[in-house]
C-alpha cells in the first residue's frame, strides 16, 4: 500500500507535472494553429519554424545584452511583424483561390523549408543553449519542481486564459470572428478585413514564438527544433478538432499526459507512434475531431 | 577513368529521379486526379522498398519476384490505409495519410528486427534476367526506365476509361458523383489502392539500386519532396512529375555539391511556383513551347514575340 502510494508521489506525479509544463507550450502552439485554421481556414505547416524562430530571437535578443524577460517581452512583438508580413507578401496571394486549403498549405510547406535552411544559415546548425533565468526549485506537496517548470505552466495558464477572452470576450474578438465567418458582410459593415486577416495570422505566429522562448531555456535551440514539435501540435489540433479553442487546449494536455504516463510503462521511443495512432483512430471515430464542426474541409 | 566514374555517378543519379518519378506519379494519381493531397506516401515507397530488400536478402529471388512481393504487399497496405483515410476529406485526408506514414516509419525505426535506425544494409542485387542484373548501372537503369515508362503509359491509358472519367468527376464534385448512380467511395479507393501500388512497386527498385533501406524512405521528407516534385512539375498532367522528379533530383545533388543550404533554392522554387504558375512549370511550359512551334509552322504568325 505504501508502496503504491510512494510511487503516485514520486513517480507518477513528479512525470505528470513535467507533461503540464510542455502541455502548456504545445497547447500555445496548437492554439496559434487552430485559430490560423478556424479564422483563415488556413493550415500553417511552417508553424514548427516560426517556434524555432522565436527561440532563435530569444538567443539573439540575450547575445545583444537583453534580459530574459525583455526577450520575452519583445519576441511576441517581433513575431507578429513578421507574421503580418508573411501574411500580406505570400498568404494573401493564394488566399482568394479556389484551392485555398491546398495551396497554402502546400505554400507554408515551402515556406517551412526556407525558414529552416535561414535559420541554418544565420545560427549554424549546432543546438545552442538559454540559460534559465529562474533557477531554483521549490517543495510542493512534499516534491521538488524547478522554478521556472513553475513558472511555465503559470505563465502558460494565464496566457491560454487571456487568448480565450480575447476572442470570445471582446469587440476585438467579435470582429475577427465576423470577418471569419462573412467576409462580404463585414466588408460591408465597415471591417477592414484583409488586414484583420492578416493580424490574425500575426497573433497566431506570435504565439508559436512565445511558446519558443518559453520552452527555450528547457530544451536547447536547433534549427529544426519545431518540427517535431509541430507533428504533436498538429495532432492535438487534429484530435481536438480544427479551429476549435476548447479542442485545443483539452486534447493538448490530455495528449501531454498520455505522453509522459505511458514514458512511465513503455520506452519513450514509442510516444510517436501512440500519439499518431491515437490520431488516426480519433479520425476513424469522429474524422471532424472531438470538438470540430464538419463543414471546413 | 575519371569520366566512367561520372557517368556511372550520373546514371545511378537518373536512375533514382526515375524511382522517385514512380512515387511522384503515384501522387500526382491522387492530387492530381481526384484531388486528395496525400502527404505520407513515402509509407507505401518504404514498404515497397523494405518488402523488396527483405525478399532479396532471405530468398535471393529475382527482380520480378520481389516486385510481385512488393506489389502484393502494398496492395495489400493500400487497402487497409485507403478504409481509413478515404474517410476523411481534402484537409483531413492530407493530415491523416501523413498521420498513417508517421505511425507506420517509426515502428520501423524502432523495430531491431528490421535494423531499427540504420535499416537494412548488404541487399543483393536482383537478376532480371539471365546476365543482367541490378549492379549494372546501364542495364538497371534501363530497366527502371521501361517500369516507370510502364507506369506512365497505364495511368495515361487509364485516365481515357470511364475509371478515369470517374475519378475527374470526384475532382470536380465530389458531392454530385452519387446523382449520377456512381458510389465515389469505391472509385476513390480503388485510386488510392492503385497509387499505393506505384508507389511501393516504385520503392521496390530503390534496395535494387542503393543495396541498402533506411527508415528514412518513409519520413515525411520523401512524402514532402515527392509533393514538390509534383507541383513543380505540373499536377494532374501525368508527365509533369516525372519531369519536377528529374529536375529536382538533379537539382538536389548537384547544388548539394556544392552547398550544404540546398534545401533554400528548392524551398524558394517550390514557393515561385505555388503561387506562380498553378499549374506547375511544366503544365507552363508546355503550351508556350506549343504555341512557338505552332507560329514556327504558319507563315502568318512569323514575328513571335
Amino acid at each position: 500500500m505504501t508502496e503504491a502510494l510512494e510511487w503516485l508521489q514520486f513517480v507518477l506525479a513528479p512525470q505528470m507535472i513535467n507533461g503540464l509544463s510542455i502541455g502548456v507550450a504545445v497547447v500555445l502552439m496548437a492554439l496559434g494553429l487552430t485559430i490560423i485554421f478556424g479564422l483563415l481556414d488556413v493550415i500553417n505547416m511552417a508553424h514548427g519554424e516560426f517556434y524555432a524562430i522565436g527561440a532563435y530571437l530569444a538567443v539573439a535578443l540575450l547575445g545583444l545584452g537583453l534580459s530574459f524577460w525583455w526577450a520575452l517581452a519583445l519576441t511576441p512583438v517581433l513575431m507578429a511583424v513578421l507574421g503580418y508580413a508573411t501574411e500580406r507578401g505570400l498568404i494573401q496571394r493564394v488566399f482568394h483561390s479556389k484551392d485555398r486549403h491546398t495551396l497554402t498549405l502546400l505554400l507554408t510547406f515551402g515556406l517551412a523549408i526556407v525558414l529552416e535552411d535561414v535559420l541554418k544559415i544565420i545560427f549554424g546548425a549546432n543546438p545552442l543553449r538559454v540559460e534559465t533565468p529562474i533557477t531554483g526549485g521549490s517543495e510542493l506537496f512534499g516534491l521538488f519542481f524547478p522554478n521556472y517548470r513553475l513558472f511555465v505552466m503559470t505563465a502558460g495558464g494565464l496566457l491560454i486564459a487571456a487568448v480565450w477572452m480575447l476572442v470570445f470576450r471582446t469587440s476585438l474578438g467579435a470582429i475577427v470572428r465576423a470577418a471569419a465567418f462573412d467576409r462580404h458582410m463585414s466588408a460591408s459593415l465597415g471591417v477592414p478585413v484583409s488586414r484583420v486577416y492578416a493580424a490574425t495570422f500575426a497573433f497566431g505566429v506570435a504565439l508559436a514564438g512565445l511558446a519558443g522562448v518559453l520552452l527555450a531555456p528547457i530544451y536547447s535551440v536547433f534549427p529544426t527544433m519545431g518540427r517535431d514539435f509541430v507533428l504533436i501540435a498538429f495532432s492535438v489540433v487534429i484530435i481536438g478538432g480544427m479551429g476549435s479553442i476548447k479542442g485545443a487546449v483539452l486534447s493538448g494536455l490530455l495528449l501531454t499526459q498520455v505522453q509522459s504516463i505511458s514514458s512511465l510503462f513503455i520506452s519513450p521511443v514509442w510516444n510517436d507512434p501512440l500519439l499518431f495512432g491515437i490520431m488516426v483512430m480519433v479520425l476513424m471515430w469522429r474524422p471532424q475531431g472531438l470538438f470540430g464542426k464538419l463543414g471546413h474541409a | 577513368m575519371a569520366t566512367l566514374v561520372g557517368d556511372v555517378f550520373f546514371l545511378r543519379l537518373a536512375t533514382e529521379a526515375l524511382i522517385f518519378g514512380g512515387l511522384a506519379l503515384s501522387v500526382d494519381l491522387l492530387l492530381g486526379r481526384v484531388g486528395l493531397l496525400p502527404l505520407g506516401q513515402a509509407l507505401f515507397f518504404g514498404l515497397g522498398a523494405y518488402v523488396s530488400a527483405l525478399v532479396l536478402k532471405e530468398w535471393h529471388a529475382s527482380f520480378w519476384l520481389s516486385l510481385a512481393v512488393s506489389l502484393l504487399a502494398s496492395a495489400l497496405a493500400g487497402l487497409v490505409g485507403g478504409i481509413i483515410a478515404i474517410r476523411s476529406k481534402g484537409v483531413y485526408f492530407a493530415l491523416i495519410s501523413f498521420g498513417l506514414a508517421q505511425v507506420i516509419s517509426k515502428v520501423v525505426f524502432n523495430t531491431r528486427e528490421l535494423g531499427a535506425s540504420d535499416g537494412i544494409i548488404g541487399v543483393p542485387g536482383a537478376v532480371v534476367v539471365p546476365g543482367l542484373d541490378s549492379t549494372a548501372p546501364t542495364g538497371f537503369f534501363l530497366v527502371t526506365l521501361a517500369v516507370i515508362f510502364l507506369i506512365y503509359l497505364g495511368l495515361r491509358y487509364l485516365m481515357d476509361t470511364p475509371f478515369g472519367r470517374q475519378l475527374s468527376a470526384i475532382r470536380t464534385n465530389e458531392d454530385r458523383v452519387p446523382f449520377l448512380g456512381f458510389d465515389p467511395w469505391r472509385y476513390k479507393l480503388l485510386a488510392f489502392v492503385g497509387a499505393a501500388c506505384i508507389a511501393g512497386v516504385s520503392g521496390a527498385l530503390y534496395p535494387m539500386l542503393r543495396g541498402f533501406v533506411s527508415p528514412e524512405l518513409m519520413f515525411f521528407q520523401v512524402s514532402g519532396n515527392a509533393v514538390i516534385n509534383v507541383i513543380v512539375g505540373g499536377a494532374g498532367t501525368l508527365i509533369g512529375p516525372l519531369y519536377g522528379s528529374a529536375l529536382l533530383t538533379g537539382l538536389r545533388s548537384v547544388v548539394g555539391s556544392f552547398t550544404a543550404h540546398h534545401q533554400i533554392i528548392i524551398g524558394l522554387l517550390f514557393v515561385v511556383v505555388v503561387i506562380m504558375f498553378p499549374r506547375g512549370l511544366i503544365g507552363y511550359l508546355t503550351p508556350l513551347l506549343q504555341r512557338r512551334i505552332e507560329a514556327r509552322r504558319s507563315r502568318h504568325h512569323q514575328g513571335e514575340q
